[in-house]
């Protein structure tokens, strides 16, 4: 529907499409008008009222974000009385707001700081009773701080909308709303799964992700230790937001140098685990076709989706690869064969993993994932925490000369560079698969179906004549829409993939914030970091994971064949159902 | 088939003979008010003295029943008291001592007992 | 005690024109000549709705109507029905309109004799478990007029003819509701027959001291599923849901046993009294927030979720219950639908105002004699409401103010006591229809400390959504506290403006626009008692506890029984002489208030 009304903003005539809200129309015509609850990948909430409009003839202030067009519409946005209005609102957003910018996590990155200055808030008119809270900090991966809540709903909806989880909701009326888990448990004991996608989408520091920076910091002045940290695909392609870049810069030489100046000792690639996963993963998938094991073949890279599956999916389980996350792997590696090779006790070696994701620190403390009674991570820090760790430690990041990685668990294939995009690890699998299938190479590795950020995207590739059919899930949500096909079409998709968070891993609840000109997981942000990973791969002579030597040299002197018996032991895990606690079943009843 | 509109003539002529055959042309009616209001305010050990009245007290030639709220919030639990032939006589503030003496004067002997009216 | 018989008179508008004053005269004087005026109590009733017929006379016990009646009749009608017992055949005429059995039943005319009963015209008269009470007073008999002869839109016409509006509180036209609901779907697709569409009844009676759907809903269960019913027919949906308080026991259990009873003679479920319609009603018990009462939130708390407000548009009628168009009433509405199609809309338009139609079911309460649930024609006066009905201010107090329309509406001072009820005079006064609560409030009260109160209601019950309702009520309650304690200066009066109309304009739903209600309508009714905790530190009416001083006065006989009660000494005094009160140490307790004899101590 492409039709077009005549409306007038602040007096001036505007031919625009009917199809949309006012402030659609007003964006489009050059007014931004201020909002702070909106955002375009969520339901309108219509609830922080900051993005109020006068339309002549109604009586009430309307909220823009939720408004639909009619012909010769009269809108003002910027009249004396809505200017006061708006800032009154913001103002009392403030009055019941903690007043400690100075000392927050999101000091210089909070929406509700930067609207308070836009609205020109100079000092207060009704300060009153605030709330006060206690902080939840019995998550692994996400801390929630209520004080400073300013009830947008964001949260609330990400949580549901995008994820599917439902974790948070509000409770409690008037002034005692509060956004919290069912029956106010602790985090770590609901349905959670550390996505934190809930940290990338608010607008102050109501969430953020359980820092462990002062821990790390910590072990890297001890000499007595020797410090292995490792880089996720995605940290490299988003970090320099985290310095002002625009995003879409792959910073991977400046951050393998800033770790060493930081004071690691190694400083290795996860793209190499990545690789290991390809090969053992395309092996097992292979071997499930062959010898008619369980399919769909579901991937098992993402931490969020681990604990989703178990708590919502247990059914899928079998379907679920055994292989663990190229994290968990890498670790693994680390401490038995690295140590061996180094000739260190792995009790005095710190594992430190860089990441794009808070989940990982939940996975990090799997029990499953322990290796000879050992943690196989002992730490993981998201890009945000490393971004101001470097900061902190006076590192000059942008004017650094760019390292590489150390030897052996440094050299990776352009497909474990893909990894970080959502279809990534499909397409990186197929490319092995195929080979590992037909004895032939790939020639076409390029599987345009299963990229972009469609929330499901579904391929085939035919191998000797057998057709395989792949799926590709990106957030959470879509993962549950996907996996009710499974469940009710199990023969439909042979091969799945899901991500837990929107995009995949460059989009990661541990991310940089998103630029004061922008919004958090706009769209265009990231498929710049996508554009980052693929051109990475594109620029790499080797693409296919197999082809790695430093992998093929790891089978020869360590591992010896996929699916072996040390693979089993170091780099595949298991999974066992989780009770969701504190919400309904997702049945509906009908009327 | 039959239109909707006789049907329910039908129905209708059907619920007045069993209301009549519950003793509807009893030569006296008392109707106990039975809402939320009315309950709070007593009226279920009203009723539970006319019941008694009309099962065990001999009482007869009365036709009881409850009936909703008519908005007399300060003068529950009220009682009504139709007489063939009688304007209606309604009580308020009735509490079983009282209602008793309902049944024993007026239902028994047909004499109105003014204090409790509500005029 | 009811007198021998009791003359209503109709003084509605068309009676008044065809000269119903003559006629009193006439009466009045004919009743001297025949020394009847102890026995005989004429009463003016709101207008009876057969204009046409007037002037009406209605004489009972009997139920006798009387039509065109002119002065010359009065003699014949006292001297043959008065006096003989015989009604004047001449001049009665037949009615049945359903409405006017009320009258035919209660004799307590001065509470009754200004009212007019349409949506509770069976309550306090039938069993409201017996269906067959109901159907003997033609009940389901609207159904299947409109089964056998109206088309939906038939149906829709005849509710838009009636001029009914929404009782919940906003006012909006009922019939054209119906008729944007039976449109919708049809708009996105062209089968709109096949199109799932909802039949909801708002039974969410929040409001402190509301109770008139609870009243309604125990008194006559099934007037309300017959009007669902039929609005069901009439925008095509199949299945209905009665959105009721859990705190509601009594009328839940009532409307399950209405509903069991109605299914058992085909009133609801498969093929309606053998039509090819069928409509099914359910349940849904909610949990006692008083923000449910809002359409989108109720109808978010049906589907599972947490009771808050959505923004509007798209409305329910476009989408509503799962996505799908719904038509949401509220209990009144429902009840009055039965009425409108067997009396026709065209009658139900002749009752209340030009642009208010119909009647109105208040619940009042507060400082008024005659407490209780009333149902006016519209345009009836405040003043006839709490004087006539209500029988005025108890214990010779005096009127303070009335506040219409729940915790959100206005309070409104003496100078509109003859403001008509209806939704656009209340408004212009300040104040709104609400869905029917009417508190009256006397010289007893404090202003400031009752716009507190209902703040800090709506504050609580505020769903937390929205920034202006959740904090900027939070502020204005802070504010009034604050005045209240007498540490209020004259800028926050201003702020409270500020704040409050701000809150009205800018907030996401029903409440909020309506919270400060209270507030602003105070501030305007009655500025000077903000002024006087403000500037004198004083509370006129006593109430704000921390403004008061207590203090003994000459009439003091030097009992001691003050000096005793006192917790925290702070009366001195020997015996037989008068004591004091040291106000440093005074914590405004009022224990030696109650316990002196001699009213020697006095509030100020």
């Amino acid at each position: 529907m492409d039709e077009k009304v005549t409306i007038t903003i602040n007096g001036k005539p505007y031919r625009v499409d009917l199809d949309q809200t006012i402030m659609e129309a007003a964006d489009s015509c050059g007014y931004h008008i201020p909002r702070l609850c909106y955002h375009p990948k969520l339901s309108i909430e219509g609830a922080c009222r900051v993005c109020i409009v006068e339309v002549e003839g109604m009586k009430n202030y309307i909220a823009s974000c939720a408004y639909p067009l009619f012909d010769g519409m009269k809108i003002h946005t910027n009249t004396k009385e809505l200017r006061q209005a708006r800032r009154d609102i913001v103002e009392l957003l403030l009055d019941n707001h903690p007043e400690d910018c100075h000392v927050c996590e999101r000091d210089g990155n909070c929406e509700l700081q930067r609207l308070a200055y836009a609205m020109g808030i100079r000092h207060r008119h009704f300060a009153g009773e605030r709330k006060h809270y206690h902080k939840d900090l019995s998550s692994t991966s996400v801390i929630r701080d209520p004080d400073k809540c300013i009830l947008c709903g964001r949260c609330v909806r990400m949580c549901s909308e995008i994820q599917g989880v439902n974790a948070l909701g509000q409770a409690g009326r008037g002034f005692h709303t509060v956004v919290m888990p069912a029956y106010d448990m602790p985090f770590a004991e609901s349905v959670c799964t550390t996505c934190g996608q809930c940290i990338n989408v608010c607008p102050t520091a109501s969430f953020v992700e359980k820092n462990y920076t002062q821990e790390l910091f910590a072990k890297l002045n001890d000499d007595s230790l020797v410090k292995v940290a490792q880089i996720a695909p995605s940290v490299r392609a988003a970090i320099g937001e985290g310095f002002g870049l625009p995003p879409g810069r792959n910073m991977e030489g400046q951050t393998v140098a800033a770790l060493r100046k930081l004071g690691f000792n190694y400083v290795f690639d996860t793209q190499f685990s990545a690789d290991l996963t390809i090969v053992e993963e395309a092996s097992e998938f292979l071997e499930r076709v062959q010898e008619k094991g369980k399919l769909p073949m579901i991937t098992s890279c993402s931490s969020a989706w681990m604990k989703y599956m178990e708590q919502f999916y247990p059914d899928l389980i079998e379907n679920i690869s055994t292989c663990k996350s190229p994290m968990s792997m890498g670790s693994a590696l680390i401490k038995t064969h690295f140590a061996e090779q180094i000739k260190v006790d792995p009790k005095n070696i710190v594992s430190v993993a860089i990441m794009c994701c808070t989940a990982k620190k939940y996975e990090a403390q799997r029990p499953e994932l322990m290796v000879n009674g050992m943690q196989a991570t002992d730490i993981v820090v998201v890009t945000r925490e490393l971004v101001w760790m470097i900061k902190s430690a006076g590192i000059d990041f942008l004017n650094i000369t760019p390292e590489e990685f150390d030897s052996p668990l440094g050299m990776s294939s352009g497909a474990g560079t893909i990894f970080g995009v959502t279809g990534g690890v499909m397409e990186a699998a197929l490319r092995t698969a195929y080979e590992l299938y037909t004895g032939e190479t790939l020639v076409d590795i390029e599987l345009n179906s299963i990229r972009g950020f469609d929330g499901i995207k579904v391929g085939t590739i035919t191998m000797d004549g057998k057709e395989i059919r792949v799926a590709v899930a990106n957030g959470l949500g879509n993962a549950h829409n996907l996996l009710e096909i499974v469940r009710k079409e199990p023969d439909r998709y042979h091969f799945v993939e899901i991500m837990g968070c929107p995009g995949g891993c460059i989009g990661g609840g541990g991310q940089p914030y998103a630029a004061a000109n922008s919004i958090p997981l706009d769209t265009d942000c990231l498929k710049a970091r996508a554009e980052a990973l693929y051109s990475n791969d594109r620029k790499k002579t080797i693409r296919r994971s197999h082809d790695n030597p430093e992998i093929q040299r790891l089978y020869k002197e360590f591992l010896g064949r996929p699916l072996s018996k040390k693979s089993h032991e170091l780099l595949h895990t298991h999974y066992k159902p989780h009770e969701p606690r504190g919400i309904a079943s997702r049945k509906i009843r009908a009327i | 088939m039959a239109k909707p509109t006789d049907i329910i003539k039908k129905k209708r002529a059907e619920a007045v003979s069993r209301i009549i055959s519950k003793g509807y042309l009893s030569s006296k009616r008392v109707y106990v008010g039975m809402a939320t209001c009315e309950i709070a305010a007593g009226s279920k050990e009203v009723m539970e003295v006319f019941k008694n009245a009309v099962t065990k007290g001999g009482l007869t030639d009365v036709y009881l029943s409850q009936k909703g709220c008519a908005g007399r919030c300060n003068l529950e639990p009220t009682v009504e008291v139709i007489e063939v032939g009688k304007n209606p006589v309604r009580y308020g503030k009735i509490n079983p001592e009282k209602a008793q003496q309902i049944i024993d004067k007026h239902l028994k002997k047909g004499e109105v007992i003014k204090e409790w009216v509500i005029d | 005690m009811s007198k021998e018989y009791i003359i209503t008179i109709c003084d509605g508008t068309g009676c008044i024109q065809k000269g119903n004053a003559a006629i009193r005269k006439a009466l009045e004087q004919q009743l001297k000549d025949h020394n009847l005026t102890n026995d005989v109590r004429i009463n003016l009733s709101g207008c009876l709705g057969m204009c046409d017929k007037g002037p009406i006379v209605v004489i009972n016990p009997g139920y006798t109507i009387y039509g065109n009646v002119t002065p010359a009749d009065i003699p014949e009608i006292v001297e043959e029905h008065l006096v003989r017992g015989q009604p004047v055949a001449r001049l009665a005429i037949q009615e049945d309109h359903l409405y006017n059995r009320f009258f035919r039943i209660f004799g307590d005319a001065k509470f009754f004799g200004k009212q007019m009963r349409i949506a509770l015209r069976n309550c306090g008269i039938i069993d409201p478990e017996n269906i067959d009470d109901y159907l003997s007073l033609r009940g389901y008999e609207a159904l299947a007029k409109v089964l056998t002869d109206m088309t939906p839109k038939q149906v829709i016409e005849e509710v838009k003819l009636s001029g009914l509006r929404g009782r919940g509180g906003a006012g909006f036209p009922t019939g054209v509701k119906w008729q944007l609901t039976a449109r919708a779907g049809s708009l996105n697709s062209p089968r709109a027959a096949s199109d799932e569409k909802y039949v909801i009844c708002n039974a969410d009676e929040g409001d402190p001291g509301a109770f008139m759907d609870r009243s309604a809903i125990e008194g006559d269960p099934h007037t309300v599923l017959e009007g669902m019913i039929i609005g069901g027919y009439a925008i095509g949906a199949k299945q209905g849901i009665v959105y009721i308080r859990a705190e509601y026991p009594l009328a839940v259990r009532r409307l399950e046993k209405a509903i069991a009873d109605a299914r058992e003679h085909g009133f609801i479920g498969k093929n309606i009294l053998g039509s090819d319609f069928s409509f099914d009603i359910d349940i849904r018990l909610g949990a006692g927030a008083f923000v449910c009462g809002e359409e989108t939130a109720l109808i978010r708390s049906i589907e599972g979720g947490r009771g808050m407000p959505r923004p509007r548009p798209p409305y329910p009628s476009v989408e509503g219950l799962f996505g799908k168009p719904t038509l949401i009433n509220n209990v009144e509405t429902w009840a009055n639908i039965p009425v409108v199609i067997l009396d026709s809309g065209k009658w139900f338009s002749t009752i209340g105002t030009e642009r208010s139609k119909g009647t109105k079911v208040f619940a009042l309460a507060g400082k008024v004699v005659n407490t209780g649930l009333i149902e006016v024609p519209m345009g009836t006066t405040l003043r006839e409401i709490i004087y006539d009905i209500g029988g005025g201010i108890p214990d010779n107090k005096e009127f303070k103010a009335v506040q219409t329309g729940g915790p959100s509406g206005g309070c409104l001072p003496a100078k509109y006591l003859d403001t008509p009820v209806d939704y656009e005079s209340l408004a212009k006064a300040g104040s709104i229809m609400g869905s029917g609560g009417m508190i009256v409030i006397d010289q007893d009260s404090c202003m400031v400390d009752i716009a507190k109160f209902f703040l800090e209601f709506t504050q609580n019950e505020s769903c937390g959504k929205c920034t202006p309702c959740r904090e900027g009520t939070k502020r204005m309650l802070d504010i009034l506290i604050k005045i209240t304690e007498g540490k209020g200066e004259m800028y926050d009066i201003e702020n409270l403006k500020r704040l409050g109309s701000m809150i009205k304009k800018a907030s996401l739903c029903g409440l909020g626009q309506s919270a400060p209600n209270p507030v602003l309508s105070t501030i305007l009714n009655f500025r000077e008692e903000y002024e006087e905790h403000v500037k004198d530190k004083k509370c006129r009416a006593g109430v704000c506890k921390k403004l008061l001083t207590y203090e003994i006065t000459d009439k003091c006989v030097g009992c001691g029984a003050c000096k005793k009660a006192c917790p925290v000494a702070a009366i001195t005094g020997t015996a037989k002489a008068k004591h004091v009160i040291d106000q440093n140490k005074c914590i405004k307790c009022g224990a030696c208030f109650s316990k002196c004899k001699f009213d020697a101590i006095i509030k100020k």
